[in-house]
């Protein structure tokens, strides 16, 4: 099939996982701005980032997935990955295409979703009454303007006043745990600056970051938002975050608990959501 | 949007065990990269000599044994990406943050002097939190 720019491969990553919502709302931002979407994620489209303790089963991660998004570029005509993981983005861009032929090319969403702020803004028609911290991290903005391109999209909501955080190390909050009091003090520092600049939400670009910064949600008046939940609020659509709620004391339904395996939710789950909040 | 590289090597292990000598030959262990690096803060050697400490980065990336200032400032790489800017050899073609990332696998499996961090759950929690949240048509479509 013949490539378009506008059939695409949206590339969630491994542990977007643990937040269904985010994924299901970056795929529908996407349609909405006119892109047609397949989305791929999870263990089997591994980029092997975060195997350099295995480099022959990162390599062999690298060259399965590559061969993947080849297949739906010829098969489909999908011209671009669509990332939203910075680790797998950058993985992609400086070592596994040097590595392994490529007929894609990469983006960011928060780039297309910028590139077609004509389409995306007249679709913000909810008001969102929010002073808003974005979470930003020094990374990242090697390869993609990041930090910019969701100022931009956060500042078209009506109603939303944005607030730039702290340039934290790192290009998102789970790179930091290698390095002990690393991650906390950068939660802190951000959430600080929220406080003291009195904003009642704090936006995380990144999945790793809203994971770190979940439990936290409600403290001092400030709530823990993506920034896929904000957009959503604005389109006037449900945005909702299990993630966040599990962390705080919830917990998934019965049912989902029995269908994923109660025993594995048990021995695999539950600790992290358990698990004391980073920032005391 | 960005257009990625081409292909100069048959694997990413091939590339990567390519990369590290050739721009560890490019290195000329200036400092720059270190004195730019937010993490070193983190892990209090902002007192330690930069061009020692890069030196010594420029070794693992070698594949032989770095000095311990070396080994943790590459341990705690966590991609902030201000050394790429900051190397005056980036014009040239020397990526940095890729020689840092190479010394530090080298530290991980070559010269043994990083512990390797192995989370063999990661991926089972990932599918199980899938399993949790996902339809039937979600988990058939997207993973």
């Amino acid at each position: 099939m013949a490539m378009t720019d506008d059939r695409i491969t949206f590339w969630f990553g491994c542990n977007m996982l643990r937040h269904a919502e985010m994924i299901r709302l970056s795929i529908l931002l996407l349609e909405k701005v006119g892109y047609d979407v397949s989305a791929a994620g999870g263990p089997a489209y591994c980029c092997g980032t975060a195997h350099d303790h295995q480099p022959h089963a990162a390599s062999n991660m690298a060259e399965r997935t590559v061969s993947r998004f080849n297949d739906a570029a010829s098969a489909e005509g999908r011209s671009t990955v669509v990332t939203w993981c910075p680790s797998c983005h950058m993985h992609m861009s400086d070592i596994m295409a040097p590595g392994n032929p490529t007929s894609f090319d990469i983006a960011h969403i928060t780039e297309l979703l910028a590139a077609r702020a004509d389409r995306l803004t007249p679709l913000l028609t909810h008001k969102v009454e929010r002073r808003v911290l974005l979470h930003r991290h020094l990374g990242f903005t090697t390869h993609v303007s990041v930090n910019d391109a969701v100022r931009g999209v956060l500042a078209a909501i009506p109603g939303v006043e944005v607030i730039d955080g702290p340039a934290v190390p790192g290009h998102m909050c789970s790179a930091l745990e290698a390095t002990p009091g690393a991650t906390a003090k950068v939660a802190k520092d951000t959430w600080d600056m929220a406080v003291d600049s009195g904003c009642d939400t704090l936006a995380t670009i990144f999945h790793s970051c809203h994971r770190i910064l979940s439990p936290t949600d409600g403290r001092e008046g400030v709530t823990i938002r993506n920034w896929v939940h904000l957009v959503a609020e604005a389109m006037g659509l449900p945005a909702s975050d299990a993630y966040r709620d599990w962390r705080k004391g919830g917990a998934p339904d019965i049912a989902a608990i029995e269908r994923s395996g109660a025993k594995l939710y048990a021995q695999l789950v539950e600790p992290e959501l358990r698990k004391a909040a980073v920032l005391k | 949007m960005s257009t990625l590289p081409s292909a100069v090597a048959t694997s990413t292990e091939a590339y990567l065990e390519a990369a590290g000598p050739r721009l560890a030959e490019q290195c000329t262990a200036c400092g720059a990269c270190f004195d730019a690096c937010p993490m070193v803060d983190y892990i209090d050697l902002r007192k330690a000599d930069a061009r020692e400490v890069t030196a010594d980065m420029r070794s693992l990336a070698r594949g032989t044994p770095g000095g311990h200032a070396a080994v943790s400032w590459v341990g705690a790489c966590a991609k902030s990406g201000r050394c790429r800017s900051a190397c005056p050899e980036q014009a040239a073609g020397l990526d940095a943050m890729l020689l840092i990332r190479i010394a530090r696998q080298h530290a991980l499996n070559v010269t043994g002097q990083l512990p390797a961090k192995r989370d063999a759950a990661a991926f089972p929690r990932v599918k199980t939190f899938a399993r949790l949240q996902l339809t039937d048509e979600e988990l058939a479509k997207w993973l």
